[in-house]
């Protein structure tokens, strides 16, 4: 008997010695003088069309892989890429890029202005059913090929030589070129393409004309990208390659970067105030705004005044210092601060707080709305959210401080993100939370979401002067006029105050120290161009 | 036989059908869309449009249940919504191989680490080494594997360094997810050998075995184990049905690119071809898997019949 059992636990710990030796050979190697940079793109990219692709998993990594007419600079302002030089007319409202003499795609064919013609045709072809293509509205003649109103070559854009592109605007706006940087407006391979519609689809078709070039993608696995020797500004280029992982765990994404698999995470939720409170936390501005809605067309946010109390009686610092604990800055105003107008004064700081914390006022003006409204008790509330540990954290502090500095009790429900977002869409809220990121690096941006009807308008608030205000903005060509529009318009919304705003969005992360460079824009995709790592 | 087995495969046909309408109807009853976006962007209406146009939703929900069950026929559920440029095919294709290789070797680990335990604690019943045996069953059961996963993951990749924290490119990368899903099958097959064997173990033959003199092993391998698989066989069928589907979690933590993602995020991307692919495919599999546990257990013991 006892033989018999050695045997078995001789057999036994010999299967896991041979499981615990191959782990050990199979541990990567240490790198042979590359610089080979780890990142996890948390998903398989949705797509790498650039006419199509409208998220982040798409376009971190595609921002490296191709490049349009302009190229933001780490400070985040529009330099010369494919364009090495460019006209304006006049009115503002006519654009002749000269693309390089030296702009190559990764088969050898040279950029030119029929690859943008042909790309941007694509973003705005009805039939590529494009999330993205409102972005190019901007160009005379988009719109109404998008909506199926008008044809294709109606779009002004057009290549008058192999190396010219004449693009006329719709309106004079002063962001175009800072727009032109983003991924919807990226150049494609119009030979490849022709030839073959999918060619986005895997690594062995893949053609750009970006910093790194696409050396391998299994798909919702890995990709390797590795530095494009094409490529007009690839001295510029320091790292050799880019591994990509796809895990969409945090905290095994944290592990990764803990053991070396990886060079860079996110900060998990539940080691979050650990690690923000160590300093290894690295944090860059983001555009966008957590705010809460108001919806207008219920009661009791009918009447302005309770909807001033309730803003005055929330404490954004004490959210952002003891809920949030996330370094994010407390917003009074909607657009957040990054965008400078002509006199090179920031947005942000030219309209500055709009409204503070005041619980004396707030009660107050909850006294005098009530009167207005005839209410002896106020009617039943509830703060909706989508189902989400912060969010939830955010709206119970919320439902606090309007329980101490109003005396009102509000009920929390939340909802499945999907569902959540129809029904905020569906204005079936009372109370809700809004998020809202930038698209494009522009306060009109911000501003265009609560015009009447606009589906980010959860709120249903409808003001003519605030319509008025952002539609001409959003035509202007005088840029010290169309700030001023847009200071105004901004006022006007938070005078009115349909919402109101909590904090300012940032991106947190963790970064192996050797690593520098990477650029995180505010309005923009991870750029990965200048990024250097020390072996 | 034939007739059973036509009968069988008719049967089969009849519950994929209700499966795959079932799924049909709960899918278009949850409220969201397709193209609600995650990260708060809205897409305007024009495109919100255009895409329902691209992917039919813009039909009657009767039209769309008749592409829905040709597209079942034909094995072709077009595109991903979520992932336009990967049809379904192609994401089944992916996963599939990958979740397929961690659940085979999931049971092979728990096949043989289970049997072995169940014997140990059969032969030295009673004493210290049935009592850990059946503690360590004990703790397999009731340790879910995804709280086994982290343990796993915190001590053996990040404290000692031995093994890395996830991702699939090889063996070492298999142990950890191996180990975290195996350990609760094992545990079931332990405790079902160990009172099989020693029921088996009092019977006559045994003792007339002893008696002849023959070796403990050939006792125990040639005449008591083969016995008492049985019991083991039928529960076999079951647990490979749950761990090829229940790898979802352990996928999740491991960052293993299996299929098991793609139930859960299409869920909540209201992805329709994946959801109706990925349901239609695995219950496919797992009906096939039942009507082989099924046969082969008919096969094992005369005594069962098939009709």
């Amino acid at each position: 008997m006892k033989k018999w059992f050695s045997r078995v636990l001789f057999v036994s710990l010999s299967l896991l010695l041979v499981f615990a030796f191959s782990g050990c050979t199979a541990r990567p190697s240490a790198s042979s003088g590359k610089s080979v940079l780890k990142l996890n793109n948390g998903s398989e990219p949705t797509t790498f069309n650039p006419a199509v692709a409208f998220d982040s998993y798409s376009l971190n990594p595609l921002n490296n892989l191709l490049e349009g007419l302009t190229r933001l600079d780490k400070t985040n302002n529009p330099k010369p890429a494919m364009a090495q030089s460019w006209t304006v007319s006049k009115d503002q409202k006519t654009y002749t890029f000269h693309i390089r003499q030296d702009a190559k795609w990764t088969n050898g064919d040279p950029v030119t202005a029929k690859d943008f013609v042909y790309a941007w045709r694509q973003l705005l072809n009805p039939k590529t059913a494009s999330p993205a293509a409102f972005l190019g509205y901007i160009v005379q003649g988009a719109e109404a090929y998008n909506a199926g109103k008008g044809p294709a070559s109606g779009v002004m854009v057009t290549a008058t030589g192999s190396k010219t592109l004449v693009v006329k605007l719709r309106a004079a706006q002063s962001y175009f070129t800072n727009l032109i940087s983003n991924p919807a407006f990226f150049p494609v391979d119009a030979k490849v393409a022709q030839k073959n519609p999918n060619w986005f689809a895997n690594a062995k078709t893949f053609v750009g004309n970006g910093p790194f070039k696409l050396t391998s993608w299994k798909h919702n696995a890995s990709m390797v990208f590795t530095k494009n020797n094409t490529y007009w500004d690839s001295k510029s280029v320091k790292l050799d390659q880019i591994d990509w992982a796809m895990v969409n765990n945090p905290d095994t994404e944290y592990q990764m970067y803990k053991t070396g698999q990886l060079d860079s995470s996110g900060v998990p939720a539940d080691l979050s105030t650990k690690l923000f409170q160590s300093g290894k936390v690295k944090v860059a501005p983001q555009g966008g705004t957590f705010f809460i809605s108001m919806n207008v067309k219920q009661a009791p946010f009918q009447n302005i005044n309770i909807r001033k109390a309730f803003a005055y009686a929330v404490d954004n610092k004490q959210i952002t210092d003891y809920v949030l604990k996330q370094k994010n800055v407390p917003a009074y105003g909607f657009v957040s601060p990054g965008f400078k107008d002509p006199s090179s004064q920031d947005f942000r700081a030219h309209n500055g707080d709009l409204y503070k914390y005041d619980p004396t006022q707030a009660k107050s003006l909850l006294k005098k709305g009530m009167q207005e409204a005839g209410y002896k008790t106020l009617p039943k509330i509830t703060l909706t959210y989508s189902t989400d540990p912060q969010n939830q954290a955010i709206c119970e502090a919320i439902q606090a401080m309007l329980k101490k500095n109003l005396g009102v009790s509000v009920g929390l429900a939340n909802m499945e993100w999907n569902v959540y977002q129809s029904q905020q869409k569906a204005g079936k809220f009372q109370l809700s939370k809004g998020s809202f990121l930038a698209d494009f690096a522009d306060p009109i941006d911000y501003l265009l979401n609560f015009q009447t009807g606009n589906q980010m308008n959860s709120m249903q608030w409808s003001n003519k002067q605030y319509d008025q205000l952002t539609t001409e903005a959003s035509m202007e060509a005088n840029n010290t006029k169309r700030y001023n529009e847009m200071y105004q318009a901004e006022k006007l919304l938070i005078n009115q105050m349909p919402l109101f705003p909590v904090y300012f969005y940032n991106q947190a992360y963790l970064l192996n120290p050797k690593v520098s460079g990477i650029v995180y824009h505010p309005v923009g995709y991870m750029e990965l161009k200048w990024a250097t790592k020390v072996n | 036989m034939a007739k059973y087995i036509l009968k069988r495969f008719l049967e089969m046909l009849l519950t994929i059908w209700v499966i795959a309408t079932l799924t049909f109807v709960l899918m278009h009853a949850i409220p969201g869309s397709p193209f609600n976006t995650s990260n708060g962007k809205s897409i305007n209406a024009v495109a919100i449009k255009n895409l329902e146009a691209h992917y039919h939703l813009d039909q009657p929900l009767p039209v769309q249940y008749l592409i829905y069950l040709k597209s079942i026929i034909t094995f072709n559920y077009g595109p991903s919504i979520r992932q336009p440029t990967q049809t379904v095919n192609d994401l089944i294709g992916q996963g599939f191989p990958v979740s397929f290789e961690l659940g085979m070797w999931t049971l092979i680990v728990a096949i043989i680490s289970g049997i072995a335990l169940g014997v140990i604690a059969a032969l030295k019943h009673n004493g210290i080494i049935d009592y850990l045996a059946i503690t360590i069953a004990v703790l397999g059961i009731s340790i879910p594997n995804f709280v086994l996963a982290t343990l796993l993951i915190q001590e053996f990749a990040v404290n000692l360094e031995w093994l890395p924290v996830g991702t699939w490119q090889g063996v070492s990368y298999m142990v950890l997810p191996v180990i975290a899903l195996a350990t609760g099958p094992m545990a079931i097959i332990a405790r079902l050998i160990r009172s099989s064997m020693l029921e088996v173990l009092n019977q006559d033959y045994i003792r007339v075995a002893e008696a002849k003199g023959l070796s403990p092993v050939l006792i125990v391998f040639k005449h008591a184990l083969r016995n008492a698989l049985l019991p083991v066989v039928t529960v076999v069928g079951t647990l490979a049905a749950g761990i090829l589907t229940g790898t979802f979690v352990i996928e999740k933590i491991f960052a293993i690119p299996g299929m098991g993602k793609y139930f859960v995020d299409s869920i909540n991307s209201r992805d329709y071809p994946v959801i109706m692919g990925t349901t239609v495919f695995y219950s496919t599999v797992l009906i096939i898997l039942l009507f082989f546990v099924d046969i082969i257990y008919g096969w094992l013991d005369p005594r069962i019949k098939l009709h």
